[in-house]
């Protein structure tokens, strides 16, 4: 049992009264440091741990595969990149983007296991505010120190993934719009392992118990997260392109939201040219006679990609302080009836 | 503490060492979670097997007979969505069940009445050490074989019957499906609630010994990866050049053969017959055909069972080291009457 190890100044009323407030706050934060030890020394590791494979792939791994591309690009000129995507680099790229993309997972069950839940559940939260830590500072502290560390190392794991990213896109199959590289290659992805840390936070002060705020703080980041992603196309206006012909061509990595058919003028989704054919005379008559006019996409530019991050991440940092104030809130009205009482 | 619900009265008086009451009692939220979980699934994976699996046939027929061959075109995309949709889902779930199971059995069956001492006072109350892990060990594993082995076989059952009807339907070598469809997913289960014991045993404490077991669970499903295209001899197939791979199946190793009959490694250039010019490519290397080494559908059950009866080796490993470490860890202070040590 670890937890007792306060490293606030051992008799609290001389501490006190001596003022020493700076004192004080370091202590706390290095209580924090010292009892969260482990979890900062396993990020610690994640962080330099997926850097490393990032650059090891995109400095040596690609390289049999990049001379294999360019040896058939001098063959041929087309369909080089038929074998693109399946195996080896494209693959690999697509799985450290997913973890980063997902590490709020983690941080979830952090905050609300090992952060707040099991202070809360063996009592050492309690004795640490009967030792001249305020629950109110307890708190901050608690969620500062993470949050800095997280801040930090998610910053560097968004800097390396943008440039591996980057640098061989003709050997990758994972679009800006794609699960593993959106969010890894963003300020959202930060901002939800932020939200995750608050959620975390204010689910273990709800529950006072790690394993139920453990649980119940991954499924409320993961839900948050597939519902955000739900309405993600939205968080931006899109571009439509219309076109008197049958078909719309899309400009090179455009994520397409909706496409069909314009009749009398009204969009009508997930309708194609193929509702006609026949010789080309008798496809345009049938076209005709439905009152075909032309056809639409609606899509994303990949110039959209700051608008729509900075507005997903608006979103999700608003839910942690959302989150956040209602920690402390929950938090100062049970202290307040528990010294009451 | 509810780990007290254990009634030494009664087993002092009968002389029996008690049952498995005390568990069901100690993890009844577990225990309806469970239950509802397997549920859900299961309803999710049976209403995917009739209905959705149904309108989406019917909506890819009447795509591929309308909408192709004749002129009108009346079709249901929502159906072939939904069920596309569905499918990621309850596969996901079902895929995500092992990695459930060992934060479980790591956290709250083992790391959480280590590091509180609710084992150790158990311990002392009629019930010994071997037996305390025995029931822990064996009354989640009659479970979770039966709830994870229920899912697999709904779906499975659900799989088949998309299988050549749903033209978007995954393969039978998809990851997921491949593992989702058959035991080895009730062998990863087991490998977490035996990694969540030993984890427990050596650890002593919640957190660690939940990602213990996680990693566990991880660990294993990487390496049954990598091993399971060579637990059963793979079949070679030769093409020509013009056709290109033709063979679909978990694939082990493909490229070129040479006119000795070496294997080398794909330029990716592709097919003669899609791009004339890389005849001179396939020309300069002496290479006279594609080869894959694959293995075909009907290498599925070989495939699956070798793997499982390699992964639940692992977990009976897991157990078995579990057992010998605490037997070590309580052999002397239990016996003299003192406490455990912790």
């Amino acid at each position: 049992m670890t937890a007792v190890a306060a490293e606030t100044p051992a008799p609290p009323g001389p501490a006190r009264g001596s003022g020493a407030d700076g004192r004080t706050a370091w202590g706390t934060l290095r209580t924090v440091l010292r009892l969260h030890r482990t979890a900062l020394l396993v990020w610690a590791a994640v962080v330099p741990a997926l850097s490393g494979w990032l650059v090891w792939l995109t400095e040596d791994a690609v390289k049999e595969e990049l001379a294999a591309w360019e040896s058939c690009q001098r063959a041929s000129r087309d369909l080089c990149d038929i074998s693109v995507g399946w195996i080896g680099y494209s693959q690999s790229l697509n799985w450290v983007g997913l973890l980063i993309s997902y590490s709020f997972l983690a941080v979830a069950a952090f905050a609300g296991g090992s952060l707040i839940g099991r202070e809360l559940e063996n009592g050492t939260a309690g004795l640490a505010w009967a030792q001249g830590i305020t629950p109110v500072r307890w708190l901050t502290a608690k969620l500062a120190v993470p949050a800095l560390a997280l801040i930090a190392g998610a910053t560097v794991l968004v800097l390396v993934y943008r440039w591996a990213w980057g640098a061989h896109r003709t050997l990758t199959d994972n679009g800006w719009m794609s699960d593993d590289a959106y969010l890894s290659r963003g300020p959202a992805g930060l901002a939800y392992i932020l939200c995750a840390l608050a959620l975390g936070v204010l689910t273990a002060l709800l529950l006072r118990r790690a394993l139920p705020a453990l649980a119940v703080s991954v499924a409320a980041s993961g839900l948050l997260a597939f519902v955000v992603a739900q309405y993600r196309g939205s968080f931006w206006p899109a571009v439509t392109r219309t076109s008197t012909a049958t078909g719309v061509d899309l400009p090179d990595h455009a994520w397409e939201l909706e496409n069909g058919l314009l009749i009398h003028g009204r969009r009508t989704p997930d309708v194609g040219y193929w509702i006609c054919d026949g010789t080309a005379a008798e496809a345009r008559r049938c076209l005709d006679d439905l009152g075909v006019t032309g056809s639409y996409t609606t899509y994303h530019p990949e110039s959209h990609y700051w608008p729509l991050q900075l507005v997903e991440t608006g979103v999700v940092l608003a839910v942690a302080a959302l989150a956040t104030a209602a920690a402390f809130l929950l938090l100062r009205r049970r202290t307040a009836t528990a010294s009451a009482a | 503490m509810t780990a007290l619900a254990l009634s030494p009265d009664a087993s002092k008086t009968t002389g029996h060492a008690p049952g498995a009451g005390w568990l069901f009692r100690l993890h009844r939220p577990a225990l309806y979670v469970w239950i509802a979980v397997v549920a859900v699934l299961a309803a999710g994976l049976v209403w995917l097997w009739g209905p959705l699996t149904d309108s989406s046939a019917a909506a890819w027929r009447e795509y591929n007979e309308f909408c192709i061959k004749r002129g009108s075109c009346h079709y249901d995309p929502d159906a072939i969505v939904r069920y596309k949709d569905v499918y990621g889902y309850t596969t996901g779930a079902l895929t995500a069940l092992p990695f459930v199971v060992a934060a479980w059995a790591g956290a709250a069956l083992f790391g959480r009445e280590l590091e509180h001492g609710t084992a150790q006072l158990a311990w002392t109350q009629g019930l010994s050490p071997a037996r305390w892990l025995a029931t822990k060990l064996i009354v989640p594993t009659i479970l979770v074989t039966a709830g994870t082995g229920l899912l697999v076989t709904l779906h499975r059952l659900m799989w088949s019957a998309g299988d050549g009807r749903i033209d978007t339907a995954k393969s039978w070598y998809d990851n997921l499906t491949l593992h989702t469809n058959g035991p080895t997913t009730v062998a990863f289960a087991l490998t977490g609630l035996a990694g969540g014991a030993l984890g427990g045993v050596l650890l002593r404490r919640t957190m660690p010994a939940l990602t213990f077991a996680l990693t566990g669970v991880a660990a294993t499903r990487f390496l049954a990866d990598q091993l399971m295209p060579h637990l059963w001899p793979a079949v070679t197939r030769v093409t020509s050049l013009d056709d290109g791979y033709r063979s679909a199946g978990l694939g082990v190793d493909s490229g070129l053969v040479t006119a000795t009959g070496a294997h080398i490694a794909d330029p990716g250039c592709g097919p003669t017959s899609v791009s004339s010019t890389c005849k001179t490519v396939y020309d300069g290397l002496d290479a006279t055909g594609f080869y894959t080494t694959y293995h075909p559908e009907s290498h599925y059950w070989p495939l699956q069972l070798t793997t499982t009866a390699l992964v639940v080796a692992v977990a009976t490993a897991l157990a078995v080291a579990a057992f010998v470490l605490l037997e070590r860890a309580t052999a002397t202070p239990t016996r003299g009457g003192t406490e455990a040590s912790v």
